[in-house]
Formats: C-alpha cells, sequence, structure tokens
C-alpha cells in the first residue's frame, strides 16, 4: 500500500516527515486533536510510514486552484525527491476549466503525473488534450450518503441489510460502471472514510482504492459563506462569486446541539465552501484493518483540512 | 423555451394545463422498491411519501391524458447512484416507463444508469438531471457520449456562465434552467447530506447549532468576531430565503423561494428550452399558482414586451418588494 501526503507547497516537504511533524502542521486547536489520534494510530498499525507520493492542490473550490509558480516549485521538490505526484482538481465552471488547462500544460511539460477529476468536464479536457496525464476519480463523484448526522444512526439500527448495504456501496460495485471508468482510462478511485463503513467489495473489479483520511467532506457549494464578508449584504453569497480567499482566515466548527439522537457532540467544520467531519477513532481503526486485508491501495493524510491555498 | 410544471397526482393535471404548463415530470416509487429499501433510501430526489406517484396505473393515466393536451411527461429516475442490487430494479422500472407507461423521458443523474439506459436505446430520451452538476461545457460535451436530449444545469450557475454553455452546445442537447422554488444552499450534486424528515436538511440545520469561530494566526479579537458573526448572520438569513423564506407565502397564498422571473428575457434570448417550476411534494395550490406566475412572464416575453417591463411585471407578482431588493430570493443576478 502506498502512503500519500497532501501538501500544501514545497515547504511542506523541507523538513521532516516523521508522524509527529506532520500532524502539527495544521494550526487549528480545534482540529489538532484529530490529527494527533490520526498519528497515533497509524503508527500502531503501520509503524513509522514512508511517503512515496503526495497530492497537491484543492478538491472543492476552482479559486484556490494553485499558481502555476506554485506548482512549478511544488513538482520541483516532488521530483527532487522522488515522489511520485498527483494534482488535485475541484469541479469547476467554464472559467476553471481555462485555469486548470494551463497548470496540465505544465504538468505534461514537468513530466506528467496524476491528475484528480472531481468533474466529468475535467475528465474530457485530459482525455482529449492531456492523454499523458493519469486520470484519478475523485471523492466528490462518489456519491455514497456522508451525512454523519444520520448515516451511522442508519448503521447501527435494525434497518433492513438491504439499506444498510446501498449505504455503505455507491455505483462503484456495479461492472458496468468500472467498465466504463477503466475504458476512460481511470484505474484508480478516491474515497472517504464513510461514518456507516465502506464496502470495499468492488476492489475485485481491479479499481484501486484511494482513502483520505482524517477529514470527510460533507457538502460543498458555488455559493461560500467565507467570500461573503467583504461584500455589501445584497451582493453577499453569489455562485463562483470572485472572492480575496477569506476562508484562509478562519474555521467555524458546528456542534450539533440540535439532533434528534444522541449524537450532540458531534462536531462539523466549515471552511470557505465546504463542510468537513472528522473521522473516529472507531472509523479509522475500520479503515486500517481494510487496509491491512490488502483493500486500499493508497492512503492519502491531510494534515490540514483540504482548503489551503 | 418552455414551462416544465412537477406534478405527483393525476388528479393535478387539468389545473397544471389550463395554467400554463407546457411539459411535466414526476417521480414513481413502485411498492417493490419501497418492501426492500423503505424510506431511508429514496429511489429519486424525493421522499417516496408525497413526492410521487405509486402505481404503474396512475402514472399511465396520467400520461395517456397529458400527451391528449400535448403535454411530454418526464420521470426522475435521479438518485445520485444505484448499487449493482438496485440496478436490474431500476432498468426494468426504466423499460416498463419507456414501453409500457410511454413516458417522453427519464430524467438521470448517475453515470452508470445513464450509461445503462443508453446502450439499452430505449424509446424515450434521457435527461441529464441537475444532480449531475454539469458547470461547463466540457462536461456537456462528456455527457453527450451517452446521447441525451436534454441537460438540466444547477441552480448554481450564473447567467452569463449559462449562456457560455448555451452558445457551445445549443445544435446538441437542450438546455433546461431552474426557475422557481426550492434552492439549494449547496451544490445540489456534492452535497451528501439527506432530506430525511428526522433531521431535515442539512444547510437548515445547521442555522440552528450552536457555532465557534476559530481564527487563523494571531487572536480572534472582538472586532473580528462581529466581522464573522455578522456575516454568518446574513448567511443564515440567506439560508431562510433558500428556504422558500421559511417556506412562507404571501397574504394571498402565492408561495414565496427563490426565483428566476426577472431572467427570463434572458434565458429567452439566450435559448434556453425549458423552464423548471420545482416541487413535487408541493401542494396543488402552489404548484397552480407556481405555474401561473411563469406563464404571465413568459406570454409577456413571447410576445415582445421589453425587459425592464417584464421585470417590473415580475417583481409585482411575487407581492413582497422587500423580498426582491433582498437580493437573496433571486437564482440568477440580471443586469
Amino acid at each position: 500500500m502506498e502512503w500519500c501526503l497532501h501538501i500544501n507547497g514545497a515547504g511542506d516537504l523541507k523538513g521532516d516527515l516523521s508522524l509527529e511533524h506532520i500532524s502539527s502542521l495544521e494550526r487549528s486547536a480545534a482540529l489538532q486533536s484529530s490529527l494527533t489520534l490520526t498519528a497515533r494510530l497509524i503508527h500502531e498499525y503501520f509503524g513509522e510510514i514512508n511517503f512515496t507520493r503526495c497530492v497537491f492542490g484543492n478538491e472543492f473550490c476552482e479559486h484556490l486552484a494553485p499558481s502555476p509558480a506554485a506548482l512549478e516549485s511544488a513538482l520541483a521538490t516532488t521530483n527532487s525527491q522522488n515522489l511520485a505526484f498527483t494534482l488535485l482538481t475541484p469541479y469547476v465552471s467554464n472559467g476553471g476549466i481555462t485555469a486548470y488547462k494551463k497548470l496540465f500544460v505544465l504538468l505534461t511539460e514537468r513530466g506528467g503525473g496524476e491528475v484528480v477529476f472531481n468533474d466529468w468536464g475535467i475528465l474530457n479536457l485530459l482525455r482529449r488534450e492531456f492523454p499523458m496525464l493519469i486520470p484519478v476519480q475523485g471523492r466528490l463523484l462518489n456519491k455514497s450518503l456522508r451525512d454523519p448526522r444520520v448515516t451511522t444512526i442508519y448503521a447501527a439500527s435494525p434497518a433492513p441489510p438491504a439499506a444498510i448495504t446501498a449505504l455503505q456501496r455507491s455505483n462503484l460495485d456495479c461492472d458496468s460502471y468500472t467498465g466504463l471508468l477503466s475504458r476512460l482510462g481511470v484505474e484508480t478511485i478516491e474515497l472517504d472514510n464513510l461514518p456507516q463503513g465502506n464496502d470495499l467489495s468492488f476492489s475485485e473489479s481491479g479499481m484501486k482504492i484511494s482513502v483520505y483520511l482524517p477529514f470527510g467532506f460533507i457538502s460543498t457549494s458555488r455559493i461560500c459563506m467565507a467570500a461573503g464578508l467583504h461584500y455589501r449584504k445584497q451582493d453577499k453569497f453569489q455562485p463562483g462569486a470572485p472572492c480575496r480567499h477569506e476562508c484562509q482566515t478562519h474555521l467555524l466548527e458546528y456542534t450539533y446541539t440540535n439532533s434528534p439522537f444522541g449524537n450532540r457532540d458531534q462536531k462539523f467544520y466549515l471552511k470557505g465552501n465546504t463542510y468537513f467531519y472528522l473521522h473516529t477513532e472507531a472509523m479509522m481503526r475500520a479503515l486500517f484493518a481494510q487496509a491491512q486485508e490488502g483493500r486500499i491501495a493508497r492512503l492519502t493524510l491531510q494534515p490540514r483540512l483540504p482548503m489551503t491555498q | 423555451m418552455k414551462i416544465l410544471a412537477p406534478i405527483s397526482s393525476y388528479d393535478e393535471l387539468e389545473m397544471l394545463a389550463a395554467n400554463g404548463a407546457e411539459e411535466l415530470y414526476c417521480g414513481i416509487v413502485p411498492r417493490e422498491w419501497m418492501e426492500k429499501y423503505t424510506g431511508a433510501i429514496w429511489l429519486n430526489r424525493r421522499s417516496p411519501k408525497g413526492g410521487s406517484l405509486d402505481s404503474y396505473a396512475d402514472l399511465k393515466r396520467l400520461v395517456d391524458d397529458a400527451h391528449k393536451l400535448n403535454l411530454p411527461v418526464f420521470i426522475t429516475l435521479n438518485a445520485p447512484y444505484y448499487t449493482a442490487e438496485q440496478m436490474p430494479l431500476v432498468l426494468e422500472l426504466a423499460h416498463k416507463l419507456s414501453d409500457d407507461v410511454g413516458v417522453d423521458a427519464l430524467i438521470v443523474t448517475d453515470i452508470n444508469l445513464l450509461l445503462r439506459l443508453s446502450e439499452a436505446k430505449l424509446a424515450t430520451d434521457l435527461h441529464v438531471s441537475s444532480v449531475a452538476a454539469t458547470l461547463n461545457t466540457e462536461a456537456v460535451r462528456f455527457l453527450l457520449n451517452f446521447g441525451p436530449s436534454r441537460i438540466i444545469l444547477p441552480r448554481s450557475l450564473t447567467l452569463a456562465e449559462i449562456e457560455l454553455i448555451v452558445n457551445d452546445v445549443r445544435d446538441q442537447v437542450e438546455i433546461e434552467v431552474f426557475m422557481l422554488n426550492d434552492g439549494c444552499a449547496f451544490e445540489e450534486g456534492f452535497c451528501s447530506t439527506t432530506h430525511h424528515h428526522t433531521v431535515g436538511a442539512f444547510c437548515t440545520s445547521l442555522s440552528e447549532m450552536e457555532t465557534n469561530f476559530e481564527w487563523a494566526g494571531r487572536n480572534l479579537t472582538n472586532r473580528r468576531q462581529k466581522w464573522l458573526r455578522n456575516n454568518l448572520t446574513d448567511y443564515r438569513e440567506w439560508v431562510w430565503y433558500v428556504n422558500g423564506n421559511g417556506c412562507g407565502a404571501t397574504p394571498k397564498g402565492l408561495p414565496f423561494g427563490p426565483c428566476g422571473l426577472c431572467a427570463i428575457p434572458d434565458f429567452h434570448r439566450i435559448g434556453v428550452a425549458s423552464l423548471k417550476i420545482v416541487g413535487r411534494e408541493a401542494s396543488p395550490f402552489k404548484k397552480m399558482a407556481s405555474v401561473k406566475m411563469v406563464r404571465d412572464i413568459v406570454d409577456r416575453v413571447r410576445t415582445g414586451i421589453p425587459k425592464l417591463y417584464v421585470i417590473e411585471r415580475a417583481k409585482s407578482l411575487r407581492e413582497a418588494p422587500e423580498h426582491c431588493a433582498s437580493g437573496f430570493m433571486c437564482y440568477y443576478k440580471v443586469d
């Protein structure tokens, strides 16, 4: 199994890549304990790990696309350290397609690599104009329910087995779909670690499974609360509106105080346009057990909430 | 440019046709699905209770009589995904809807289902649901591989973005846009939450949760805290609008909710094929009032009334100038 690190830039690779150091990169006090827990559990299951790949970029917001200079710098550093490279891309407007096309040109010129697509338009562009780049289906195109308010409740309740199975799977268990992806040149699928558990039996199709930790995405939007900070009220919350990356200044933590169930201590995190849940210890243990069974080809550690610029 | 109205019962057909609907869409949830998956797993994007028909006989009667009125009927099969176990049931349903019921199009989200239906070469057309999150021309081109006759654009696209897409693909596929009623605070195709009645929509649920801001770097000063809190309050107000002004209505009972009436002249000019009114689960009165409002504006646009007069009329129809002025009730910003 491959270990992959989500880097914020070349600077992340200049220092110590130990779990202890990496788990201290996130500045948020609210998130720190989760990263410490993640590092402890990784060590418990896998010992000290070696990263052989880096991911760079953003999956959720086209306004957070890296500059060509930042991409070039990240590429140079990963190449110099013999690390494989993956560029993340989000869902995009036509404007985003234009912006990412420049990055794909650069990536191709620098020897290529993987591109995670979370938008069918990005895949179409890659296939037509950048056949050297390797497409990876991103986690936003995996449509499994990830509503942590209820999915753990469903999983623990005496719901019909067919319903539980449907919640732990997706269209990825259909041979027709994995066959389509293969024909499109996709061999790797990214997933979230679901609160209700993942049924990874589709790995028998030959698709490689890559899972992120310790943050799962809940929901995302072209309408960004943080971007509204600098607008007059009547102009706030417009789709795709230009921003000043206000999302980089703060984090908003929600506590599920209005839950009809017993999970009122549950937390959700908003940064920019996207909401996240944290993996619990039980979720990570379940994921690592699946990794040890050989069902997972890659684990990507995100040492910061993945909304960095 | 057609007016697409939601319908959830045969009894609504005559009323919707008489008030100006030109296309209809609805859902059906067969008994076999409910027995197997209960209400926890939705066959389409609405709860089985209230948003969908539940028998082929009812649907057949609706489709046959709608066709007598020259109204095509489209059916939602637009769950974000179907598993391998579900797929045979869904494909069987699609064949029945096409061959036995004679529906005019199936509205599909899951790329795998789209693939399977395109290979099945059904008599019915395929429409790509807004839940597929088709946000750019390249994505439309990708979807054209599966032969859809129409693509429904998400409500999060701006007028300028819609115009770019329509200009690029107008000869290859019809484009449908949202016109009235429910909003979505998130990108619908990238929202992995449920609207199940036990918890409600995530976006509105968030508005009632305790919150805590954490500032990156230096201290979160009182001034910054106030700045962030004020913005959160504005955002929650916007979510209230997205949620149909808290599911409210004017004193005359006209429904509030996200609205694109002022953009109809632009959609007509751009060449959008269809204007979608949301709300299969809504009351017959809300459906009727919605169709009447859209038809009123569309008729004016069709007769060439200038845009500014049309916008003035649209705002007067909403009977709530303060809500129109807020800017939060509009799907689209109109110049």
